[in-house]
């Protein structure tokens, strides 16, 4: 233990510097994900009849089955390699989107933005109907019967769902090591096998940066649940 | 059409599915009116009611509104929406919003008002239902009948001159009922048109203009209020009202 800590210095800096990639990869990521559940979420709760509608909800569904039916290993494979590949005669390539950090913020979102659209989707459905006739029966537009009343209750439903997903998705993140971005759990492998007599050691070191990350993810969100609980 | 016409139904028909729940009801509520609906559950005045703001998409026969024909469709019915208040059995009340915001949002929403003359209008119609020191409170901290009141107010911000009420004190303590009843009756007195699905017979007898029998999706006997409740003709309106009175 005592060679550890003599030595972890040589190191720590690598550790950090993929602490801070993992975290950019997870907030970015993140973002784009609750933009695409939402806006999946919106398609795949109206009630509309227009032709438009049917063929998104129809995009939408399949979207979601191909994403939870796959694991999300082979779906980075296929963003990353097979998409490279298939769009190489174009002269695509992920190094003109930021590399294996473009391909991984693409993975993640689309697989937690498949998760999200079915949270944002139980959500808004959770929202008694009562709700929504007393918008429309004021006068009130769908739109705005959808903004003003309706998310902002199921916000509050969605909360702990849409952080649980927050979470599994940053330790998903660790599942980018596989295309060799410079994360958290590549950076330990790479670091472990440099210095083999300390495996344990280093391995629960990676496994502590997840572990803070999420814990003060999941404690925050208790503090704005508690804020959004006005009105109940 | 005669000019006080406000609402015309002419052969309206709705079906669930296969299941027909409206037959051929015809009716005519002139300004100021009120009328009452009666008649056991599931006999379809709650539905008939949702059909005069078109909650229930229509499937036969029209709806005229104040000359807008509800069935047509190219009709902004939101627009038509917004001269009709709707109160509902379950208050319905917008719960993350105080009082007086369940109250603003419509007209504010709709370009009807700045905050401030909605913010007015509100505390001005909360005076009305008796409820002004209540304006900055959330709907949870509302008794049942507290929260119809608002919910009467709400309906009333857009400043409609036609109010839907849908059994409005089923949901209530049998005490709170008299405080719904009696803004129902000063909104009655001050000329509101005005359909209210209810049992309380005493309040159809005492304001309403006309009554409205319905059973099995039919309008079984209509008129006076006096006339339909203590000498009803039709075989069904008696077993019905010896039931209830």
């Amino acid at each position: 233990m005592a060679v550890f800590f003599e030595n972890i210095g040589k190191y720590i800096s690598r550790f950090n510097d993929a602490f801070v990639v993992t975290i950019e990869l997870s907030i970015i990521s993140l973002i784009l994900a609750t933009i695409i559940g939402i806006v999946v979420g919106l398609i795949n709760t109206s009630k509309s009849k227009s032709i438009i509608m049917k063929i998104l909800k129809f995009i939408s569904n399949i979207y979601i089955v191909i994403i939870r039916g796959t694991p999300m290993l082979v779906q980075i494979l296929i963003i990353y390699f097979g998409i490279a590949q298939v769009l190489r005669p174009t002269g695509f390539s992920w190094l003109r989107l930021g590399g294996t950090f473009g391909a991984g913020v693409v993975a993640l979102s689309l697989n937690a933005g498949a998760y999200m659209a079915e949270i944002v989707r139980a959500g808004i459905e959770a929202v008694d109907i009562g709700q929504i006739e007393a918008a429309r029966s004021l006068g009130l537009p769908y739109s705005k019967t959808m903004t003003k009343v309706v998310l902002p209750q199921a916000l509050r439903t969605m909360l702990p769902s849409i952080i649980n997903q927050f979470i599994i998705s940053i330790k998903d993140t660790s599942l980018l090591s596989a295309i060799g971005l410079a994360e958290l759990t590549n950076v330990g492998k790479t670091v472990a096998s440099t210095w083999t007599s300390q495996t344990m050691s280093l391995f629960c070191l990676m496994a502590l940066y997840y572990l803070v990350m999420c814990t003060v993810l999941a404690k925050v969100a208790k503090i704005v649940e508690k804020r959004l609980s006005y009105g109940r | 059409m005669e000019d006080n016409v406000k609402v015309s139904v002419q052969h309206l028909n709705k079906k669930f599915g296969q299941l027909e729940v409206l037959k051929d009801i015809s009716v005519e509520i002139k300004e100021g009116e009120v009328i009452c609906l009666i008649g056991p559950s599931g006999s379809g005045k709650s539905t008939f009611l949702r059909c005069l703001n078109r909650l229930e998409e229509i499937t036969g026969g029209k709806v005229i509104i104040d000359g807008h024909d509800l069935t047509d469709e190219k009709l902004d019915i939101n627009k038509v929406r917004e001269n009709i208040g709707m109160v509902f059995q379950h208050f319905n009340l917008f719960p993350r919003m105080t009082v007086k915001e369940n109250i603003m949002l419509a007209p504010v929403q709709l370009k009807k008002m700045t905050k401030e003359e909605a913010e007015q209008k509100a505390l001005a119609l909360l005076d009305r239902v008796g409820l002004k020191d209540k304006a900055e409170t959330y709907p949870s901290q509302l008794s049942g009948g507290q929260k119809q009141r608002v919910a009467i107010a709400r309906s009333l911000a857009m400043n409609p001159d036609i109010m839907l009420f849908d059994e409005p004190t089923s949901a209530l303590d049998p005490e709170m009922v008299g405080e719904v009843l009696a803004v129902m009756k000063d909104l009655a007195s001050q000329g509101m048109t005005m359909v209210v699905v209810t049992h309380e017979m005493g309040f159809a007898r005492e304001v309403g203009s006309k009554v409205i029998f319905m059973d099995g999706g039919y309008i079984v006997e209509q008129g006076d209020p006096h006339e339909v409740i203590n000498h009803p003709k039709q075989q069904r309106t008696i077993d019905f009202l010896n039931k209830v009175l």
